[in-house]
């Protein structure tokens, strides 16, 4: 899951020179979409005079619905000499791919949600790393719940057992400790060394 | 000489901290530590301490060594891959650097590049790991070496006065099984904390050396009240630190406080190491002081 | 489509050694997401049991669920399932799902399964990875193409050169990124700027938890707030919020529905050829769930005959001629004071004056009266959550004396000593006047709720204000309340101190395809048609019409039907062109169901024809309030097909 935010007005404005086609995509809204500041930028353009249209719709990354709705348009996106897509990276690249010609913008800058793969964006917690350490932590993350996704236990920075990166974050691995210790099962600090393998992503 | 060897013969083994330089000119630093860490053991060399960009740890160890000092090589997990670190390892054997120091390493926002990549790919446990194999002429990714393998003294760290000292007995353990030879502790100045945790810690049979700082004064120790991870400085000395601030500008405070930490803390510990931030000159008073 | 697997179990001899040491476990496994919704099971769940049988453990049981990691719903539906006697619950899901149960559970938990690395793969493309949410965009420099994700290295200024033939040197399959994007930038001829770029570099400080955990954090309290699920549509009402109520004009021809509340339709009462008044009765309640009908107009009937209306259940119209001479019933005079009216009389006046819920559903409000049951608090719907619609907003302007007339004789007729007015936290206007009117008024408050649909739903409503829950087929009276719509309870006002029954209300003719958006207090019997001509009509021809708000108004696409009680606004926007896909079950229907339903098994056991399957999955308590076809990234029209799968259920029984 991802989410977005729109990029400084001044390198949006500065993409945007000549005549340009808004797409928005509110497909993730209800996780997060920068809806107001995108509102604003577009009345801005919208003044300025320099939009061909506005395509406000949902899902781009969604290749089959994208078209039908790009080819209604296309006059206004033939008009204009860019197109601006505001949505997360996987939007812009459907643009892009659909619009060869076409100079394709993206008006955001995407961060991933950690973990958020199920609906719920609820909780951070999964990094899928392809080789679960649960077993190991008592069921806390330890890539997501510390700072330097260690797995061999906490790095020591922690002060009142919080995170020396964000002093309002629990440090991951006295979380750890104390669930280990709640369930009666500290043995699992024994484990053998942990090492992470990067090469995980190629099973996928 | 590895400082392995000095714990093994029972002797009191005494390091300090030196940092290299935002730059290469190391003479000031080469100076300093002749003329004021000349009586101790060893000197640790940190890795872009607080991950302040700095001269290398590794070229500043060999330089100390040409310079006839015996030099610790601190590794951090931070800047560096594991092909990266386990090669450093291979260098530093080749100048005949014999003693590291395994560290995790401070998060890249602490420090003053905050937008460069945290690395960690590995972490002091299985850097510790990686040490040990490489001794046995395997390095990680299952591959012999070619030569005899390098041998080192491989220190670690602890921090006794934490905040939550059983989750560090269990880090320290892992570290343990790992294969650190050797601790060296955050700054030490409640010596009951410390000697309670060494009742606990004995059980390891490693060697442990009293970390401790030399307090500049009471903002300082206040300081690091607030921000040091593994630290506190309590009520009484903080209070004595600020009795008398010429006093304790001059290091006179400092170094009786440090000095009455490492007395008490003697009898449980087989070495101290003197993080003299920039106080190096203070080393020899505090030395004498103690007793050592 | 290719399945997307979330996660595999671990091999057998990882299992082993976790299995080792562990007995009487319980095993709960996820039926996963982002995948082709094909099979209600995944077989990751016996596979495992089997396993664990086969070194010889107990296991107490097993226990599949979708979206494991939908904490609430996993809690609810958890309940009492894990027998005594067990002693670790192992899980097969992917991390987040582990760790909901590591949380939930206070025993052991251990994982039987690996969640796999899928950075990248987003949105709808599921199977190919498209982007690494950097949180630096650098697809403008590259012509739309990911160097991130494309280029092995993730390099941002150029090849590395390692390329050969063009194919990366990590894979020989796979294109060099850099190359392809020279090409791009060629084609679009875009090299020159690409050349002038200033060298580029990650600010990894950028990816910052902290945000993100900020970014959830007001995400929880938001989709969370009052109630669950839920969603929050552009509201898109600045189009008509600014524009005064307007008296439109009555028409020549008025066709009135005798079918305009939900039940049964009135049975007429006036012949072909009479003259009617305005306010007269023309149809009379036809059953217990049934509303009379008044005329709006006066003049001569012409006809009483069969008119398509989509949001009627059919049946007769009749049609009057205008005489344009107003003149008024005989029956149309004040009704009393409040305070000399019984409970009995009041239910009277709303039953003759023919008033039904004006928030659309048309449930008859005097049945609604009398609800058998105790109550202690009479809500006020003035949330108007439909995105576009204005009218209840303008209402609350326009006549708050009305409003809070209206709630009294309501909270009479009930014997409530409680009434509270509810009002979304995007009118700030009718917050401030409803405060001050409703200052000192004894047993009447105001509540502000943060907006969110579909708040003016009755138990939605009645959950985020009184904190209480309808049960599943239950009535808003079985937990102590009733709830009638803003517009509704100055139709009562109307009907009391004026004596006037209901046959006109304020519609909002708004959409970005309406070419003077506008609010209008229409009577009942004035072509929709008509309204949108006297608006300048439709500024484009590929227009969705509706009556009523975007999320549950009914589609017109033959304008010319006559506006009626639950008319709260005609609508026309541009139509969003889409075609159904496959459900990828990525679950958002089931995290925005407000009812806590799981829509997309409405969709998927249609189409297997189990209509049990439906029955038992609580298809009757889907309100149709269209979250789950908003959210659907697939555009399947789920609440087409749960209108189907409630009259396949219907058939049942």
């Amino acid at each position: 899951m991802l989410i977005t935010e729109l990029k400084s007005k001044e390198s949006i404005l500065s993409l945007v020179t000549g005549k340009v086609f808004i797409i928005n995509c509110h497909g993730c809204k209800e996780v997060r979409f920068p809806e107001a500041e995108a509102e604003e930028l577009e009345k801005e353009l919208l003044a300025s005079g320099k939009v061909t249209g506005v395509l406000t719709t949902d899902y781009i990354c969604n290749p089959e619905n994208l078209k039908l709705r790009l080819e209604r348009r296309k006059t206004m996106i033939a008009e204009a000499d860019a197109v601006l897509v505001l949505s997360c990276g996987v939007g812009v690249q459907s643009v892009a791919e659909f619009l060869p010609d076409k100079k394709v913008y993206a008006g955001c800058d995407t961060y991933r949600l950690p973990g958020f793969q199920g609906v719920t964006p609820l909780e951070v917690n999964c990094d899928q790393c392809g080789e679960c350490f649960l077993n190991l932590t008592g069921g806390i993350c330890p890539l997501t719940a510390c700072s330097k996704s260690l797995v061999n236990g906490q790095c020591g920075g922690s002060k009142n057992g919080k995170c020396e990166v964000d002093p309002n974050m629990e440090c991951g691995w006295e979380r750890i400790y104390r669930r280990l210790e709640a369930v009666g099962r500290l043995d699992a600090l024994k484990c053998p060394v942990q090492l992470r393998n990067y090469a995980t992503d190629k099973d996928v | 000489m590895k400082i392995s060897e000095l714990f093994d013969r029972g002797e009191f083994v005494v390091t300090a901290e030196v940092g290299p330089p935002k730059g290469f000119h190391l003479e000031g630093v080469i100076e300093e530590a002749k003329t004021y860490l000349s009586g101790i053991t060893a000197v640790n060399v940190t890795d872009n301490q607080s991950s302040v960009m700095r001269m290398g740890s590794l070229a500043t160890c060999k330089l100390l060594k040409d310079a006839g000092l015996t030099p610790i090589y601190q590794l951090t997990c931070r800047d560096r891959n594991r092909i990266a670190l386990e090669s450093d390892l291979l260098s530093a054997a080749a100048f005949g650097i014999e003693n590291i120091l395994c560290l995790t390493g401070d998060h890249t926002k602490l420090g003053d590049h905050p937008g460069a990549k945290p690395v960690f790919d590995l972490d002091s446990v299985s850097l510790l790991h990686t040490v040990r194999l490489l001794e046995s002429g395997k390095d990680l990714g299952g591959n012999d070496l070619v030569g005899e393998p390098p041998k080192f003294a491989a220190g670690a760290v602890v921090s006794p006065c934490s905040d939550s000292v059983d989750a560090q007995l269990a880090k320290m353990e892992r570290k343990v099984m790992a294969g650190a030879d050797y601790f060296q502790t955050q700054a030490v100045f409640e010596p009951d904390k410390f000697i309670e945790f060494m009742e606990k810690a004995k059980q390891f049979g490693k060697p442990v050396q009293l970390g401790v700082i030399i307090p500049k004064g009471a903002a300082m120790a206040r300081y690091m009240n607030n921000n040091v991870a593994g630290v506190h400085v309590p009520d009484d000395m903080l209070a004595e630190l600020a009795a008398d601030k010429e006093r304790a500008k001059a290091g006179i405070t400092g170094v009786e406080i440090a000095a009455r930490v490492i007395k008490a803390c003697r009898p449980y510990c087989q070495g101290v190491h003197i993080m003299a931030l920039g106080w190096e000159k203070h080393i020899p008073a505090l030395l004498e002081q103690a007793g050592i | 489509m290719e399945n997307y697997t979330k996660y595999r179990l671990k091999d057998a001899e990882e299992l082993s050694s976790v299995l080792a040491g562990t007995d009487k476990i319980f095993v709960v496994a996820c039926n996963k997401c982002f995948k082709e919704f094909t099979s209600v099971d995944e077989p990751d769940c016996e596979a495992f049991v089997k396993l664990a049988e086969e070194q010889g453990k107990t296991v107490t049981g097993s226990f599949k669920v979708d979206f494991l990691c939908n904490r609430i719903q996993t809690e609810r539906k958890l309940a009492g399932v894990i027998p005594e006697g067990t002693e670790c619950v192992f899980v097969v899901s992917c991390g987040l799902g582990i760790q909901t149960m590591a949380e939930l559970v206070k025993k052991p938990v251990f994982a039987a399964s690996n969640s796999l690395n899928y950075t990248g793969h987003h949105g709808m493309a599921l199977t190919k990875k498209a982007c690494d949410a950097c949180a630096q965009c650098f697809l403008n420099i590259t012509g739309g193409i990911c160097p991130v994700v494309d280029c092995s290295k993730s390099l941002l200024n150029g090849q590395c050169g390692g390329a050969k033939d063009g194919k990366c040197e990590v894979d020989p399959n796979k294109d060099c990124a850099w190359e392809k994007i020279y090409r791009k930038l060629e084609q679009t001829g875009r090299l020159e700027e690409f050349e002038k770029q200033p060298v580029q570099l990650r600010d990894y400080n950028k990816v910052n938890f902290k945000v993100i955990s900020e970014y959830v954090q007001s995400i929880r309290e938001k989709r969370l707030d009052g109630y669950y699920g839920g969603v929050h549509p552009s509201e898109r009402k600045e189009m008509s919020e600014h524009c005064p109520v307007e008296v439109f004009p009555e028409s020549d021809i008025m066709v009135i529905p005798l079918s305009q509340a939900s039940g049964k339709p009135a049975n007429p009462i006036v012949q072909v050829g009479d003259h009617v008044k305005v306010g007269q009765k023309i149809g009379e309640k036809a059953g217990f769930i049934s509303a009379a009908v008044h005329s709006s107009v006066s003049g001569e009937v012409i006809a009483i005959e069969e008119r398509v209306h989509p949001a009627t259940r059919g049946g007769l119209s009749v049609v009057i001629r205008n005489d344009h001479k107003d003149t008024l019933d005989e029956s149309v005079k004040p009704k009393g004071a409040l305070e000399d009216l019984s409970p009995e009389d009041i239910v009277k006046i709303v039953e003759d004056a023919g008033i039904a819920g004006m928030g659309g559903a048309g449930f008859p409000t005097s049945v609604k009266l009398v609800p058998g049951k105790p109550i202690d608090a009479v809500l006020i719907n003035a949330c108007e959550c439909e995105p576009m619609i204005t009218a209840d907003h303008k209402l609350l302007l326009g006549y708050p004396d009305e409003v809070i007339f209206g709630l009294r004789a309501v909270m009479k007729a009930v014997s409530s000593p409680k009434g509270i007015i509810v009002i979304e936290d995007n009118k700030p206007d009718a917050i401030e006047l409803f405060k001050s009117k409703c200052e000192g008024l004894d047993g009447i408050e105001v509540v502000v709720a943060r907006t969110k649909y579909p708040q003016g739903a009755e138990k939605m409503l009645i959950k985020r204000v009184l904190g209480r829950m309808v049960p599943s087929g239950g009535l808003p009276a079985d937990v102590g309340a009733v709830v009638c719509n803003v517009s509704t309870v100055k139709a009562i006002s109307d009907a009391i101190q004026l004596g006037m029954p209901l046959i006109e209300r304020i519609v909002s003719v708004t959409g970005e395809c309406i070419k003077n958006p506008g609010n209008y207090l229409i009577r009942f019997g004035v072509s929709a048609k008509d309204v949108i001509e006297a608006c300048g009509g439709l500024t484009c021809d590929d227009v969705v019409t509706k009556m009523g708000g975007p999320m549950m108004g009914i589609p017109i696409p033959n304008v010319d039907v006559a506006v009626i009680k639950g008319t709260n606004g005609i609508i026309a926007y541009e139509n969003d062109h889409t075609q159904e896909v496959e459900c990828i079950k990525c679950g958002r229907c089931a995290d925005v169901c407000p009812m806590e339903l799981e829509p997309l098994y409405f969709n998927r056991l249609l189409k297997d024809g189990n209509i049990q399957g439906l029955k038992d999955m609580n298809i009757n308590d889907c309100m149709e309030c269209r979250c789950c076809e908003y959210i659907c990234s697939s555009k399947i029209p789920l609440v087409t097909r749960i209108k189907e799968g409630k009259a396949a259920v219907r058939g049942l029984n």
